[in-house]
């Protein structure tokens, strides 16, 4: 190979690697605007999950049913309903990968969701360290930061 | 000037004693609302189910001192117990809020004044 020619190999090389990384570089950045009663209300039980998450018609579903919410009572006074809401809404996602509207209003059983998370076995989701889908962190574990990248994962081995 | 100083003094202070509260406080008021509360009743009622598919200590585990995490979700639940968390049951219109959402997870309605009452009572003597 001239020298020439090792140049443009490393040069394609360079660059299917880069495209493969942007690929796979799920960025959910949270919003800095987020209003206390977000955290306050919705994180005490789970993961404060970015709204880019879920599309404005999947955040308004979960929103008006919060008394049952996923087998919990989780209701909230009419002003902080209005304030998480608008919040959530103006947040949403606007890439139309993202923009089905979620079956039973989970996250979890999204497409996109499913489809990424299809090599994971049955029984390492009910590993201790995870417990549930709903447990972003326990892999991802920059999730918070709105960090879901491939390369940014440590799968709990209990 | 200094007069005004001084109300506005008072004024914050009056408002600051109004909204923080001791665990005694809202102990009285919910013994206020039905009769002495029984802390053996009230570590019972925390530690067994009501009929439902969770007892409050799925979540909050016994004794509640220390970090536990959600039975479904695995997220960390600060403890229950005064003892371990000086902010729990300073707040009333917290406390009241998440009596309301727990206590319709676990028995599938709003528990009683004597109730809540009686959990707190047992929560106080926590260590």
């Amino acid at each position: 190979m001239t020298p020439m020619k090792i140049k443009y190999t490393l040069y394609v090389a360079a660059t299917l690697l880069l495209a493969s990384a942007s690929a796979f570089a799920a960025k959910m950045a949270m919003p800095t605007d987020a209003p206390a009663s977000y955290d306050a209300e919705c994180a005490s039980c789970h993961m404060a999950y970015p709204p880019a998450l879920l599309s404005e018609q999947s955040w308004k579903n979960v929103m008006s049913g919060l008394s049952k919410h996923f087998g919990t009572d989780a209701s909230v006074d009419a002003k902080t309903q209005a304030e998480i809401t608008g919040w959530l809404m103006k947040n949403a996602t606007s890439r139309q990968k993202y923009s089905e509207t979620a079956p039973d209003n989970r996250i979890t059983k999204t497409t996109w969701f499913i489809r990424k998370h299809d090599e994971v076995r049955s029984d390492v989701w009910r590993r201790a360290g995870i417990k549930s889908a709903s447990n972003c962190g326990a892999c991802h574990i920059d999730a918070a930061k709105g960090n879901f990248s491939e390369n940014n994962i440590q799968i709990p081995a209990k | 000037m200094l007069p005004k100083f001084i109300t506005t003094s008072l004024l914050m202070g009056f408002t600051l004693s109004v909204s923080a509260i001791t665990p005694q406080d809202l102990l009285k008021s919910y013994e206020a609302q039905s009769s002495k509360a029984s802390s053996n009743r009230g570590e019972q009622f925390f530690n067994v189910k009501h009929g439902k598919e969770w007892s409050c200590s799925s979540c909050h585990e016994n004794p509640p001192n220390h970090d536990t995490k959600h039975i479904v979700t695995g997220k960390v639940i600060m403890p229950l117990a005064p003892s371990a968390n000086p902010t729990r049951f300073t707040d009333e219109a917290k406390a009241e809020k998440w009596f309301k959402r727990n206590c319709n997870d676990v028995l599938g309605r709003e528990c009683t004044a004597q109730e809540k009452a009686d959990v707190l009572s047992w929560l106080m003597t926590v260590k």
